[in-house]
């Protein structure tokens, strides 16, 4: 069954993540949080607010959190996008655009809204939550879900897959963090 | 008479230093020719995207100048990113909106709302630091200084009249993942 993550679990790896993307630089922000805010994820989201150490920029669509994010790193800077399901429907011109076409490392962190505890995603009662895995699938994107506590390692294993592969990568979030 | 956009190209060319600089759609072409191996990255591919990818580039280099050079047709596709950017308050920002009132790439349709849209009041209302419009060459000469080094994010609405080309009629230029890897290189090899 799956789990909720808290939220202070996953800001710590997102540090560590972006530590080592820096080479174990402390330079602060230690990278940027693109978000377009998602109910799933919003106790992170809160919890952000209070970080001095990563820089949070919201966004009003998941389009220009690409775009931002491509700047970002050509820049040199870390970036994750924290969206939502139905924001990944909304932006998948400009993922093909920005981050497959483009080359660009994207690593996105989409919150599985209504997903039920006891349901696989894939026979899920709602359409948002049904189709995320093969829309990945149809893009290529690779993903994993990130299904308790003991994934948050899959943070940053697919951050580094993104930058691996110049391209996507994504960690689903099952149940809303705590 | 509205102003051609190639000739403020020129004069931002002449003046842009080491300047990043974001075209799209319409001016892409011109600035090729007039700018064709230097720090720029054209938004192909995501139309609506060059405002947010220069904002990207500004929040990474906050001492290196950025100025796209967005249309009127493309920043309604992604009008938001007015106020992502004034939040984000990049002071290097300088974001060029020409303005002729048509989607000319596609075959010159009217934009929504044609000519009448106001950007600059939009500007001003997201929260940009500073907003105009500037219809008349010799005033854009005189203003373009400036508009390379206040603090942004900074808007100017240019009154311009069609380019010579457009992508469809003038297709060269590198692919997007090119150009990514482009700057990408030129920015950190100089360090």
């Amino acid at each position: 069954m799956p789990e909720s993550i808290p939220a202070p679990l996953i800001i710590d790896t997102l540090k560590d993540t972006f530590r080592e993307a820096r080479g174990g630089s402390t330079r602060e922000p230690l990278g940027w949080i693109l978000s377009v805010p998602d109910t799933h994820q919003k106790s992170v989201l809160a919890a952000l607010d209070k970080e001095r150490a990563l820089r949070v920029v919201t966004c009003a669509t998941e389009d220009e959190a690409n775009a931002i994010g491509a700047g970002l790193w050509i820049g040199g800077e870390p970036v994750v996008l924290m969206i939502q399901h139905a924001g990944l429907y909304a932006s998948v011109n400009t993922l093909r655009g920005v981050a497959m076409d483009g080359r660009v490392p994207m690593f996105y962190m989409i919150g599985l809204l209504q997903r039920e505890r006891d349901r696989d995603p894939k026979e899920s009662r709602h359409s948002m939550v049904r189709f995320a895995e093969p829309l990945l699938d149809t893009f290529g994107v690779p993903h994993a879900r990130l299904e308790g506590p003991d994934d948050v390692h899959l943070i940053p294993e697919y951050f580094r897959l993104s930058r691996a592969r110049r391209g996507p990568a994504a960690v689903l979030v099952g149940l809303e963090t705590s | 008479m509205a102003m051609k956009p190639e000739e403020i190209l020129r004069a931002i060319a002449a003046a842009r230093g080491d300047a990043i600089c974001v075209p799209t759609m319409t001016t892409s072409p011109a600035w090729r020719s007039l700018a064709p191996d230097d720090l720029s990255i054209g938004c192909v591919g995501f139309m609506g995207g060059a405002s947010s990818l220069g904002l990207g580039l500004a929040l990474a280099m906050p001492r290196r100048r950025v100025i796209v050079f967005d249309g009127d047709g493309s920043l309604l596709m992604q009008l938001g990113s007015l106020a992502t950017i004034a939040g984000a308050a990049p002071r290097n920002l300088t974001h060029l909106l020409f303005k002729n009132g048509v989607y000319h790439t596609s075959g010159s349709q009217d934009i929504p709302g044609g000519l009448s849209v106001d950007f600059v009041q939009m500007a001003k209302g997201a929260g940009y630091r500073k907003a105009y419009a500037v219809s008349d060459f010799e005033d854009f000469k005189r203003r373009l200084p400036s508009m390379l080094t206040d603090e942004g994010p900074l808007l100017v609405e240019l009154h311009t009249g069609l380019a010579d080309k457009t992508p469809m009629t003038d297709r060269g230029g590198q692919p997007f993942h090119q150009q990514v890897e482009s700057l990408y290189q030129k920015l950190h090899k100089a360090g």
